[in-house]
Order: C-alpha cells, then sequence, then structure tokens
C-alpha cells in the first residue's frame, strides 16, 4: 500500500475504506454473474421456442407456459407438492425427539452423534440412495433377512416404491434437521420442564405439553425449509421411486438432458421457483411472528 | 429427563444410517458378482479394479481436482465477503453476505439448469472448468457462515492495539486476522471439499457428459446394470469423507462450531 504508518491516519483509513469497498464489489460482481445471471437466463429462456435440431431458438412465447398448465405437469407439480411435504413433517417430528434424546447424553455420544450426523449430511445423495437400493432388495436387504428368519416365504424386493423414496428422502433430510435443532435443544431452557418433572408430570407429557409448544414455531420453519430442500432432489425419486412418483426434478432435468427441451425444462424451473419463494416467504412470516 | 420415545427414535435413526453402511461394506468385500448379503466368499477384487481400471482412477482424480479448486475459489470468496462486512460494516458488504445465502436456499436442480444454460451459451458446456467455477460459487453458504463465526471472535482491543502500533490494514489481516480465523478457513474448505466430491446433479447438469465425476459415475453404474465396483467407490467415499471430519474434530471444537456448548 506503500503508506507510511503514522504519517496520517485519516488518509490511511480512507485508502483502507477504498480497498475493502473494492473487495466487497468484487465478490458482488463475482455472485452476480455466477449465481444471478444464469438464473436470469433461465427465466428468459423459458420464453424461447425449443429447437428440436439445437438448444433453443430465440423468441418470446407463452407456450411453455401453456404446456405447464396441461393436466399433466401439473399433476406432476401436486405429486412433487405430496412427497415434499410428506416427507418434511417425517423428517421435522423424527429429529424432534431424536434430538431432545442426543442432548441427553454424555459428551462423548453427543460428539459420537455430532460427527455421525456430519458424515450422514456429507454422504453423496447418490451413495445413500444406493445404500437403500441394496438394503430393500431381495437379494442382500431386510426382504432376505426376514426370509433367512423364516417370515417371509416369497421375499420381494421392496423398491422402487412411494414408501422407498420416502425413506431415502427422510435419510437425506434428518441430518440436516437434527444438526440445526441439536444447538436449540441443548441450550434451552429447561426451568418449566423441570418443575412440571418435580411435580410428577411424565415425561411424554411434558414434551407434549411444554417442550413442542416452545418449539413449534422453530419446528414450523424448518418443515418450511426441509420441503424446499426435499422438493429438489433428484437422485431418490430415479432411484427409489416408480416413474409415477418421478417429481418436477426428475422432469426438468429429463426435459434438459432427455428430451433436449431446455424452453419447457426452464418453464418448470421457473414455476419451481415461485413455489419456492412462496414457501420461503411463508418461512419468514412463521419466524417473524415468533419475535412478536 | 429419560424420554422412551426419543431413545426408540434414536436408535431407529442409527439403525437407519449404519444399516446401509454396514450392507455397503459387505458387498463391496464379496466375491461374488452379483449384489448379494452376506458375503459368500471374501475378495478385495473390487477395490482392486476401483483403484487400477482407468475410468474408474479418472473419475476419482477428476471428482478430486473439481473439489480442491472449488473449495479455494468458495474459501476466497467467502473471506472476501467476510473480510469486507467485518471491516466496514455497510449496507453493502450485509447485502453481499446475504446473496451469498442464496444458492443454498434453492432446489439444486434450479441452480443447476440456470448454469447448465448459461455455461452452454458461453460455450463452456462440457468443461471441468465450468464444473468448478459452479460448484465454488454454488457452495459458498457453508464456509460464509462458518467465516462469520470466526470473524466474530476477533476482539476490537486487539485490532485497536495494532493500529496504535502501526500496522497497516495489509499487515494487521496477516498477522492478527489470518491467524485468529485459520481454523475456520480450514474447515470451511473442508467442507465444500466434502460437498463437491458427493455433489452429483449439478455436475451432471453442467458437463456431466463429459467431466464424468464419481457420484455421476457411480450413478450411471447404478442407473445401467450394477456391479460391486460401486460397494467399494462408495465406501472409499465413506472413508475419505469420515476422515476429514474426523480431522476436523481434532483441529476445531465441532460441538462448539455446531453452538452446543451447554457450559455458558
Amino acid at each position: 500500500m506503500g503508506l507510511v504508518p503514522g504519517l496520517g491516519g485519516a488518509s490511511v483509513i480512507r485508502s483502507d475504506r477504498a480497498a475493502t469497498g473494492l473487495v466487497s464489489l468484487f465478490s458482488f460482481a463475482i455472485l452476480a454473474v455466477f449465481f444471478l445471471i444464469p438464473l436470469a437466463f433461465m427465466v428468459v429462456v423459458s420464453f424461447y421456442k425449443p429447437d428440436p435440431m439445437g438448444f433453443y431458438q430465440v423468441a418470446f412465447s407463452w407456450e411453455n407456459y401453456a404446456k405447464y398448465f396441461s393436466s399433466f405437469y401439473l399433476n406432476v407439480t401436486l405429486r412433487s407438492l405430496w412427497s415434499a411435504g410428506v416427507s418434511a413433517v417425517l423428517v421435522v417430528v423424527l429429529a424432534f425427539f431424536a434430538v431432545l434424546a442426543i442432548v441427553d447424553l454424555s459428551r462423548r455420544w453427543q460428539l459420537f452423534w455430532a460427527v455421525l450426523l456430519l458424515s450422514l449430511m456429507c454422504i453423496s445423495e447418490v451413495i445413500v440412495g444406493f445404500s437403500w437400493l441394496i438394503l430393500l432388495s431381495e437379494s442382500a436387504g431386510i426382504p432376505r433377512l426376514l426370509e433367512v428368519l423364516g417370515l417371509w416365504d416369497d421375499p420381494r424386493s421392496l423398491s422402487p416404491s412411494f414408501g422407498a423414496m420416502l425413506i431415502g428422502l427422510v435419510t437425506l433430510g434428518i441430518s440436516i434437521v437434527m444438526l440445526i435443532l441439536l444447538p436449540e435443544a441443548a441450550n434451552r431452557d429447561r426451568s418449566i420442564e423441570e418443575a412440571a418433572q418435580t411435580l410428577g408430570t411424565p415425561p411424554l407429557r411434558v414434551v407434549f405439553n411444554i417442550t413442542l409448544p416452545i418449539f413449534a414455531p422453530t419446528l414450523l420453519a424448518l418443515t418450511l425449509t426441509m420441503f424446499i430442500y426435499l422438493i429438489g432432489v433428484f437422485v431418490m425419486p430415479t432411484m427409489l421411486g416408480r416413474p409415477s412418483d418421478w417429481t418436477m426434478t426428475v422432469m426438468i432435468s429429463d426435459k434438459a438432458l432427455g428430451d433436449a427441451n431446455l424452453p419447457l425444462g426452464a418453464a418448470l424451473a421457473v414455476a419451481m421457483l415461485i413455489i419456492t419463494v412462496v414457501v420461503m416467504l411463508l418461512s419468514t412470516m412463521v419466524s417473524r411472528r415468533r419475535l412478536l | 429427563m429419560n424420554l422412551l420415545a426419543g431413545r426408540v427414535v434414536l436408535w431407529v435413526i442409527a439403525f437407519g444410517i449404519i444399516a446401509p453402511i454396514v450392507i455397503i461394506a459387505g458387498v463391496s468385500v464379496g466375491a461374488s458378482k452379483t449384489i448379494t448379503f452376506p458375503p459368500t466368499a471374501l475378495s478385495l477384487q473390487w477395490y482392486q479394479t476401483l483403484l487400477t481400471d482407468p475410468d474408474w482412477l479418472r473419475a476419482i482424480v477428476t471428482s478430486l481436482v473439481v473439489a480442491v479448486l472449488a473449495a479455494i475459489i468458495s474459501v476466497l470468496l467467502a473471506l472476501a465477503i467476510n473480510y469486507a462486512l467485518w471491516r466496514t460494516k455497510s449496507r453493502f458488504s450485509k447485502m453481499v453476505f446475504s446473496l451469498g445465502l442464496g444458492p443454498f436456499l434453492l432446489p439444486p436442480i434450479i441452480l443447476a439448469l440456470g448454469a447448465s444454460l448459461f455455461w452452454a451459451e458461453l460455450g463452456w458446456y462440457g468443461r471441468i472448468e465450468a464444473t468448478i467455477v459452479s460448484h465454488g460459487i454454488f457452495f459458498v453458504t457453508l464456509p460464509l457462515v462458518i467465516l462469520s463465526r470466526g470473524f466474530a471472535k476477533i476482539t476490537d482491543e486487539v485490532v485497536e492495539a495494532a493500529q496504535l502500533m502501526g500496522a497497516t490494514p495489509v499487515k494487521l489481516f496477516r498477522t492478527i486476522v489470518l491467524p485468529l480465523i485459520m481454523p475456520y478457513l480450514l474447515t470451511g474448505f473442508a467442507i465444500v471439499a466434502i460437498i463437491s466430491v458427493n455433489e452429483y446433479l449439478i455436475a451432471n447438469m453442467i458437463s456431466g457428459f463429459v467431466v464424468e465425476t464419481l457420484p455421476i459415475k457411480i450413478f450411471n453404474n447404478v442407473r445401467y446394470g450394477y456391479s460391486p465396483v460401486v460397494a467399494a467407490a462408495s465406501m472409499l467415499f465413506i472413508g475419505i469423507t469420515v476422515g476429514v471430519l474426523a480431522l476436523v474434530a481434532r483441529t476445531i471444537d465441532l460441538l462448539a462450531l455446531l453452538g452446543m456448548t451447554r457450559d455458558r
């Protein structure tokens, strides 16, 4: 920088401000070019016309959106909302009870769970899907185990099915929700719970009457966050679900890579973006109300 | 509080996480060509194939190159954003910080489609650079949040003392800021590298046909008739991931980083 220290504090501060301003501007430019512009371009492409020979023809038409509002894609949308909704609720309910149990374990076991959950969060969804595929298969999984134990004479693969897809989605989401809930559960104020317990309230009753109402806004916001996350999962529906379970995400990828109808894919993605934004607004409304 | 329901759920979840890994481990050391469990005879041939077959090796190397470079981009960007926010606390730098949270909030398929259209328009479709840059930008959120915890730990007294003694901003950054946030920087780097190495959808949509990373190769293998090599590859992956995390847990207090300190 070439500034002699002590020569003039004001000029040092001024040039420092300019330099940090530049750093800020530069990082904004990077995010704008590689994150915002691609999204904006996707919206533009959703108005283009598909070109069977190549990518797309520059045009302005509502054709893709008209197609989207045909019953097939609306059905796919409803189906995606349903599977993401059911799995999001399952994830949050299971995570809530599990986390309450974890924070009462010893520090060593807490660390074990932290590493286990972080690992699960980091492991590729491809591998999670693959492992459930094996676990549900008739040759190496739970059906085979039941056969060996003599509980199932004629074992069948349990995937692909809607249930298998749900299991996959729950496995993906649960590590994230548990990691978010852990600190909140560990640092919560327990005075009321302890008072109720001292007065002889059974533990489950304490959870439902005291802990759950306190956590309700957090859990609701988390359910909505999970919903957004799970509606975007690609691997589980394709690996563990039947074609009739395939979600919007699968359709978008299919349009982009399979059918080479990028404008229609972009229109589907824009529809999904709108759903996402609406759910996010709902989620902020929920957490705002907690502050009041 | 001894909650039976919580314990039961905990065991079910532990089963759901650990059982698949056990099965994959079993398949990966089984001698049989079809996927069976428990294995009838043991063999390490699938690991051998994984580490000698040029196709699998290429996928492993591609994945590692993408992960390391993407993590460097991500961490540098997160550092720049956090540094500017820490120094100025201006409204603009706050806005840039929130913008950096964006990619994490959107479903990856939307980012993936946008990026693939963007790179195709630029003529970079199918190039490894496109995958690297997009991974680096899209995964910036976690290092951004982790680093902000590091910057929050730098007290004003240290900074003022250094400035009173005549440290220039560059010197201040080099001798005080950098050493203090180093553990957070490394954690952020490790996490982006792990996420990138495991990511399928974005990598596949940007240039999956040409730049075949390990998850893409595994997915394609599973879809079009799979061999136990996939199980061996998955084990390698899980090994790397858990290993890196255990290393991170040694350099930084994981429970504190997650915000789980009870004694405050």
